[in-house]
């Protein structure tokens, strides 16, 4: 076939602006990356089971029933079956689940087992003395550090305090955080990579010295492991406290 | 300052602006350039306050835009910057753990924030070509878009931005070069902090003035008067006194008479609350 015969795939721009505008239909092509893509974070914290109401002692012949709280690898708490085991039946025993009976003077290690589907899925244990008295341990307050985690300024420490009905957490003298945030936000959370789960106290308001929030929902006192500052808009951590 | 004045502030900063056709000489009456193009920006890390640099959600920026300059009179040049469509959204957020989406991303698309101006040439077929020029910033974008009102793409905010440009032109190894200086003041309303803008930029023309290779290198500093982060309704990690200084090169090859296209790349090299990646155009070009 000779050349004359090969078909002409030619444009003929009769408009001198025909080329660039065609060249600038091909820009749109770049909105093809404008998808919304995943970003994924690290936020395993581990199985536990927290005990609610544990003892420090426990009389001679009196019964305290245990209550506990499973929160899966994400730190979110999810229903579970509970398993109650004294390492030493004669001293403490579980005659129904959760229910503690003193038998005699001595220290036993409490085991509870959380399950799911039949399958244990944590556990934790800790000591009781049995004794000439019943005492609560934990006491109504808990305490802890803030700390930054990123390059904003954030410091100083506070309390977590049952007071009547409700939890108060006091952010103590030595606050100090970083005014130039917009949307940082305040949290309570079993997992400080994210504020998914968190219970949101409010938006931070205060950047300096001590202040206090009142907790805007019945919590218990052992609910939450950490205080997160979280800047929510754009879901970048801030800094974190664990309370102790 | 705002959400996404920060957003806003890369914007108007990276846009595409200026080819040949800026700096301190006006267009001659009747004459124009006009460039449409594309910006685009992806960033999962931003400055800090304090210049270091942490992560975020990645977000991206997408604007397609019209930029024009002409001649109106010898000396007085008109010129609109319209982002007639601006694209922006943040990724979802995936737990690493159980796979399962924590927070669904969000995509806003709209008109932009635009901005026209009024260029005045101060000394017409001199050597040292001084211009002044004074832009008008429309808050015509959305500044609270998506669900948590941190999706933006203008940032609702009126600013009216004085600028003094001074350019020369001179011979580098024997190819035509320029050479242009400006300095600015931003009055920004609705809680903005003011700010100074600086720039300074230098090309040349290559292969019988075919290629264009220029390097830009322009900043902004903030004046901090604006309202503490907290006090901005709208909210985002690049709000208000966003600072930064950026290198831009950017080519541009013209394959007509009047027409060619561009390409330009920009990153910050210092950042005060603001996205610490780079941003990109490309562009088709026209002058008359």
């Amino acid at each position: 076939m000779a050349d004359d015969d090969l078909p002409n795939f030619t444009l003929h721009f009769k408009s001198p602006y025909m080329k660039p505008f065609i060249i600038f239909l091909f820009f749109p092509l770049i909105l093809l990356s404008a998808c919304i893509g995943e970003d994924v974070i690290f936020d395993f914290v581990g199985a536990s089971v927290r005990v609610s109401n544990p003892l420090d002692s426990l009389a001679v012949g009196d019964s305290h029933t245990f209550e506990a709280a499973y929160f899966n690898e994400v730190g979110n708490e999810e229903p579970a079956d509970f398993h109650w085991n004294s390492s030493t039946s004669e001293i403490l025993l579980f005659a129904a689940e959760g229910v503690a009976t003193g038998i005699a003077p001595g220290t036993a290690l409490v085991t509870v087992t959380a399950f799911q589907n039949g399958q244990p899925v944590a556990r934790d244990s800790f000591p009781v003395v049995v004794g000439e008295n019943t005492v609560m341990s934990g006491g109504t307050s808990r305490t802890g550090t803030i700390r930054s985690t990123s390059s904003y300024l954030l410091k100083g420490s506070f309390v977590l305090s049952e007071q009547g009905q409700n939890l108060v957490l006091e952010i103590g003298n030595d606050y100090e955080a970083s005014t130039a945030l917009p949307g940082l936000y305040l949290y309570l959370t079993n997992n400080p990579a994210t504020n998914v789960g968190a219970l949101e106290i409010g938006a931070v308001k205060v950047f300096k010295g001590a202040h206090s929030y009142t907790i805007p929902e019945p919590a218990q006192l052992s609910t939450y492991k950490y205080v997160l500052y979280y800047c929510k808009p754009f879901s970048v951590k801030v800094g974190d406290g664990e309370i102790k | 300052m705002k959400i996404s004045s920060s957003i806003l502030t890369i914007l108007f900063l990276l846009r595409v602006q200026v080819s040949l056709a800026g700096g301190g000489w006006p267009q001659e009456k009747g004459h124009g350039y006009f460039k449409v193009s594309q910006w685009w920006l992806v960033s999962h890390q931003h400055f800090t306050d304090v210049g270091l640099i942490d992560p975020n959600v990645t977000n991206k920026l997408f604007n397609t835009s019209f930029y024009g300059e002409y001649g109106i009179t010898p000396r007085l040049t008109g010129i609109i910057y319209a982002p007639f469509y601006s694209r922006a959204l943040f990724n979802s957020i995936v737990s690493g753990t159980t796979g399962e989406v924590l927070v669904p991303g969000e995509a806003i698309n709209s008109f932009g924030d635009t901005d026209i101006s009024l260029k005045y040439g101060l000394t017409p077929k001199k050597s040292v070509a001084l211009s002044a020029t004074l832009t008008l910033g429309l808050p015509l974008g959305n500044d609270r878009g998506g669900s948590q009102g941190n999706l933006q793409t203008g940032d609702g905010e009126f600013n009216q931005l004085l600028q003094i440009d001074m350019g020369k032109s001179y011979k580098l190894l024997g190819q035509n070069a320029y050479a242009n200086v400006y300095a600015g003041f931003n009055n920004r309303t609705s809680g903005f902090s003011d700010e100074f803008r600086f720039g300074v930029e230098t090309g040349v023309q290559l292969f019988d003035n075919r290629l264009i290779a220029l390097v830009r290198v322009y900043g902004v500093k903030s004046l901090k008067n604006g309202s503490l982060a907290d006090a901005i309704t709208s909210t985002s990690v690049f709000a208000n006194n966003s600072e930064h200084i950026t290198v831009s090169p950017e080519v541009a090859w013209k394959f007509g008479k009047n027409w060619g296209v561009s390409a330009t790349a920009g990153g910050a090299v210092y950042g005060r609350i603001i996205f610490a990646s780079p941003a990109y155009s490309a562009g088709v070009f026209l002058t008359i």
